[in-house]
């Protein structure tokens, strides 16, 4: 694969969650473009409901777009078989919300999960690695622990540790910030950064934290009902003059995105319309 | 009343597709029990946590059922002035009925619930996805242990149950009424068949294993990852593996005892 070309390429996806009929559903992403190349750090953003997080299924062929191509180091991802498909996992690391920690495994074994699944390493090497990835998020210290003795932040960087435990080349982080107070945020945002940069990892963020991202990231998607309606640096993003960008970074509470569900007129619903 | 037609349909529909994801889960699950093989202490450990933790509750009520069919045998059997057959009695009874059947329920009630609820969690936290983005099967690391761990606990327990509950039946029949001890124990090694009566006992709670563990398997896999929908399929598996218990009982006897 020549240096320049992107790790993951979206191209013209449209997606919708069949239902038991048959029939599609309500249209989540439609005619989605998307590029990540090694190294790159790339946010994707939007309000709740915007498609951002089945971008991230789409990529880890968790679901199927209904068209458009999804590749990732080159291949399609959708016409891959199952063990291709898992082969191909294998070089991706996902930071899930919560961190989705194993609870009946230690924070050891938690981080040391993947490694005993798909290598064949002698318990040592193991044991050297996972305190490698843990010393690398800071909680060396905490590997005896159990999930529900940790806190959330902590709990977050131990699933970024497991996930970059087979040093994977796509890093997928859903929505890394979200319930942390300013410390944690700014620990993980420092990690997700230098992660990636030490792994020379191609890294997609689905975030709606503007503030923090747009100091991290390199390359921003802004995403709205399913369609990239910006794109750009951060530069570009905070000089853009697009209304949706604007309300976005801005955080004002009413523009394009209405604050009000559709509703019928407010008089005529509390029945003081003549 | 198109409409209620329509939900006629609709539960129909529902009930069948769920009943083929049911089968299509378990041939999965067979095909890919090689890891809970390949590695034996997955598989042990769950056999720990089921069957281990099981033993208490089999045990006691395995004595108690003893007592019980103590009582009651003697009772029956006097009227005859056949009480010297109650060891016989006692054992027949559990070993080919109660023994299985009794182990099956409060295993569901016991080791089924706390499956389901365990995989359904997993899936509510995200565990299982989590799982398969790291490229480890759920059904290979997460089902297929609990599966077999299952599948092996229950005849176990089952002849635990049995063994407990002849040992209830000693007790009241022998020491507390005074039955005749040699009797007891001498009607019943003549009279209890290992073939018809042990085996097909064995038999017995093994199909009642497959299909509890795996009915508390499938309902955890298959819960909405919410809480009321893992309460929801924990209440679901003890009435259904109950019931195929139950249902599966008649069957097999039927196979095992109808002469000619």
């Amino acid at each position: 694969m020549p240096a320049d070309q992107p790790f993951v390429a979206m191209e013209g996806v449209s997606f919708a969650y069949p239902t038991l009929t048959g029939a599609t559903g309500r249209q989540i992403l439609s005619g989605v473009d998307l590029q990540v190349r090694r190294g790159q750090l790339v946010a994707l953003m939007g309000g709740s409901g915007s498609g951002k997080t089945t971008i991230l299924r789409l990529l880890g062929g968790q679901v199927k777009p209904q068209s458009g191509t999804v590749k990732v180091d080159g291949r399609n991802v959708h016409a891959l078989g199952h063990a291709e498909l898992f082969a191909l996992r294998r070089r991706m690391g996902m930071l899930f919300q919560f961190g989705a920690l194993f609870t009946d495994m230690s924070v050891f074994e938690n981080v040391a999960f993947p490694l005993r699944e798909h290598t064949d390493l002698p318990d040592s090497a193991i044991r050297d690695l996972v305190l490698m990835k843990l010393n690398a998020v800071g909680l060396r210290g905490a590997q005896a622990l159990m999930p529900a003795e940790i806190s959330g932040g902590m709990a977050r960087r131990v699933a970024l540790a497991r996930a970059i435990a087979l040093d994977p080349q796509l890093i997928m982080y859903d929505e890394p910030f979200a319930g942390l107070d300013p410390i944690s945020l700014g620990i993980t945002a420092n990690l997700i950064r230098s992660l990636g940069a030490a792994l020379n990892a191609a890294s997609i963020i689905v975030t709606h934290d503007v503030a923090e991202s747009l100091q991290i990231v390199d390359y921003i998607y802004f995403l709205a009902e399913g369609k990239i309606v910006a794109q750009g640096t951060p530069d570009e993003i905070r000089a853009s003059s697009m209304p949706y960008v604007q309300q976005f970074v801005a955080g004002s509470p009413d523009g394009p995105v209405r604050f009000h569900y559709p509703a019928p007129d407010y008089a005529a619903d509390l029945g003081l319309a003549k | 009343m198109r409409a209620f037609i329509e939900n006629i349909g609709h539960g129909l529909i529902d009930a069948i597709a769920k009943l083929g994801y049911f089968a299509r889960l378990f041939v999965l699950t067979l095909r890919q029990s090689g890891t809970a093989f390949a590695r034996l202490r997955l598989t042990i450990a769950q056999v720990h946590f089921i069957g281990n933790y099981s033993l208490v509750i089999i045990v006691v009520s395995g004595l108690f059922v003893g007592f019980v069919l103590g009582l009651q045998g003697y009772n029956t059997l006097q009227r005859y002035g056949s009480e010297q057959a109650l060891g016989l009695l006692v054992a027949l009874s559990l070993v080919r009925e109660l023994g299985p059947v009794v182990t099956a329920l409060l295993f569901a009630g016991r080791a089924g619930t706390s499956i389901t609820a365990e995989i359904g969690l997993m899936k509510a936290g995200e565990q299982l996805t989590a799982m398969e983005m790291m490229a480890v099967s759920p059904v290979a690391r997460v089902l297929a242990p609990r599966f077999w761990a299952g599948v092996v606990s229950m005849p176990l327990l089952a002849a635990m149950f049995s063994a407990v509950g002849i040992f209830g039946g000693y007790i009241v029949g022998v020491v507390m009424i005074g039955v005749d001890e040699g009797a007891f124990w001498s009607q019943m090694q003549t009279g209890v068949d290992w073939m018809d009566d042990v085996a097909n006992g064995v038999i017995k709670s093994i199909v009642f294993g497959i299909a509890v563990t795996f009915i508390a398997v499938f309902e955890g896999y298959d819960s909405l990852p919410t809480p009321e929908g893992v309460s929801r399929a924990t209440t679901r598996t003890v009435v259904s593996s109950s019931l195929a218990v139950l249902a599966l009982d008649f069957i097999l006897t039927a196979l095992m005892f109808s002469k000619g």
